[in-house]
């Protein structure tokens, strides 16, 4: 299931920087695309803002099939509080921007399935798939907007994961 | 003291277990399945000659038998039942598309589609198809061995056919499965491979020949066999062939007994069909799997114990130290 995980980051990620190469974090002394994984950081104690942020939640299995098929719910966070030069008042505009960037880093709906344990990363058999993305509302605090994105990925298990 | 028994309530089991076995066309013989010498087999592993297709989903089994009074008297009273007819029918889901599962849940033959040859006019099931090359000896049913050119012709993750090839004759074909029934002579060479189930993936290609990631279901290639490549498989609604095989569906139950349904003699009742189950409940657009229907009509064999004619055997084995 992990190599699904890292798959769909990966595949995110590069589509990413394609999109929108400005979009980008320093992490650790390090400028990366503007993409994380919560659960591969440090604790946040509040979201960044302007970067899409992958969290891990539930775990659905189907084990009655040839190969075990998973499906794992990928929630996308992302919140904005605009520029700085426009005073926060393009913060609507900031927020539409991510969500169109994470609409088309969506497609195409399915990705090779990596192990990227492996140094060069390793071809598998099969491939990761998703479902559309289903939006959350916005949520407004203060000066900030957020929302956030499920995707549903699926996976086959295959022989020694 | 220890208890010894207990009262056992009705079975609570998931899905089903489908296994198939090929019928003998040609000798009219059905595979028999024995409860009392294999009602305890591996699940995963089942007795030869069946062959395990996994679980299947929305298994349902009607017997369509007809029994009608036998009036006597006035006013007029049932003496006595007959049965006027004997039916039972099966139909089912599979949860995966393999060459077995697609032949299975199609009301005709279903032919693999030869790699065409260069040039090739386009035909709806498959082109003239690219020359099948010889097995060489020492060949087995997980290794082909061919002469190095040969062996050029295939790269690993190709899917070949092995059988003979197709000489004028009439009545079924194909090897160890029969995949069609010709009631006149063809002309293409190529067509036992067409409809043949003796298929399998190519795990590895070396310069003596292929390695195969399945055993191939005829076992050893027999005299005259030759391979050939498969790129797909292709099925037809309409036609006069019926798959016929036997079938054993099992029922596993939380305790550890064992429902069996036995069918001798199955045989498809109707043509292609899908059904389209979504993958997540809550979002009927999104992905969705795409399930083959298999809808059979049982025959009747004659129970040698009785002479009995009978179209499904229900076995059940219970669970251990449950009263009975």
């Amino acid at each position: 299931m992990q190599n699904a995980k890292d798959s769909f980051y990966m595949t995110l990620r590069t589509r990413l920087t394609e999109i929108n190469p400005q979009r980008t974090i320093l992490v650790r002394g390090t400028v990366r695309p503007g993409i994380l994984v919560e659960e591969a950081e440090a604790p946040f104690s509040q979201f960044p803002s302007d970067v899409f942020v992958l969290r891990w939640l539930g775990l659905a299995i189907d084990m009655d099939l040839a190969s075990t098929m998973t499906g794992e719910q990928c929630e996308v966070v992302y919140q904005t509080c605009g520029t700085q030069s426009f005073g926060g008042l393009d913060r609507g505009r900031a927020l539409s921007a991510m969500d169109e960037e994470l609409m088309t880093m969506i497609k195409p709906f399915y990705a090779p399935k990596l192990n990227y344990a492996a140094t060069p990363p390793a071809a598998m058999l099969t491939q990761v798939f998703w479902d559309e993305p289903v939006f959350s509302p916005i949520v407004t605090q203060r000066d900030r907007l957020s929302r956030s994105a499920t995707v549903l990925v699926y996976s086959y298990q295959e022989q020694g994961e | 003291m220890a208890a010894t028994w207990f009262s056992a309530p009705a079975p609570v089991a998931r899905r089903v277990r489908a296994f198939f076995a090929p019928v003998n066309r040609a000798a009219q013989t059905p595979v028999l399945f024995d409860p009392s010498e294999q009602g305890r087999f591996s699940l995963d592993a089942p007795p030869a000659p069946w062959i395990n297709l996994g679980w299947v989903q929305d298994f349902v089994r009607k017997s369509a038998s007809k029994s009608a009074p036998l009036m006597t008297g006035i006013p007029a009273a049932p003496l006595e039942q007959v049965r006027e007819t004997l039916e039972a029918q099966v139909s089912l889901q599979f949860l995966s598309w393999t060459k077995l599962t697609m032949g299975l849940a199609t009301g005709s033959q279903h032919m693999n589609i030869l790699a065409p040859a260069n040039g090739a006019a386009p035909a709806a099931d498959g082109a003239q198809a690219s020359p099948a090359v010889i097995p060489q000896s020492g060949s087995t049913s997980t290794s082909i061995v061919l002469a190095l050119a040969d062996a050029a012709k295939f790269t690993p993750g190709a899917i070949i056919a092995v059988d003979v090839d197709y000489a004028g004759q009439t009545g079924y074909v194909g090897t160890p499965v029969a995949g069609a029934y010709l009631r006149q002579a063809l002309t293409d060479v190529d067509y036992v491979r067409r409809v043949t189930f003796n298929v399998a993936l190519v795990s590895q290609v070396t310069a003596n020949g292929l390695t195969l990631a399945e055993p191939l279901p005829g076992g050893v290639p027999a005299m005259g066999a030759k391979v050939q490549t498969v790129t797909g498989f292709v099925d037809r609604e309409g036609g006069s062939f019926y798959q016929e095989w036997s079938g054993l569906f099992v029922m596993e139950g939380s305790q550890g007994e064992r429902i069996f349904f036995h069918y001798p003699r199955l045989q498809a009742m109707a043509g292609a069909e899908e059904a389209v189950s979504p993958l997540n409940q809550k979002n009927q657009g999104g992905h969705s799997r795409v399930l083959l229907k298999g809808q059979f009509l049982a025959l009747p064999v004659t129970d040698p114990l009785d002479g009995e004619r009978v179209a499904c055997y229900r076995s059940f084995l219970p669970a251990a130290n449950a009263l009975v």
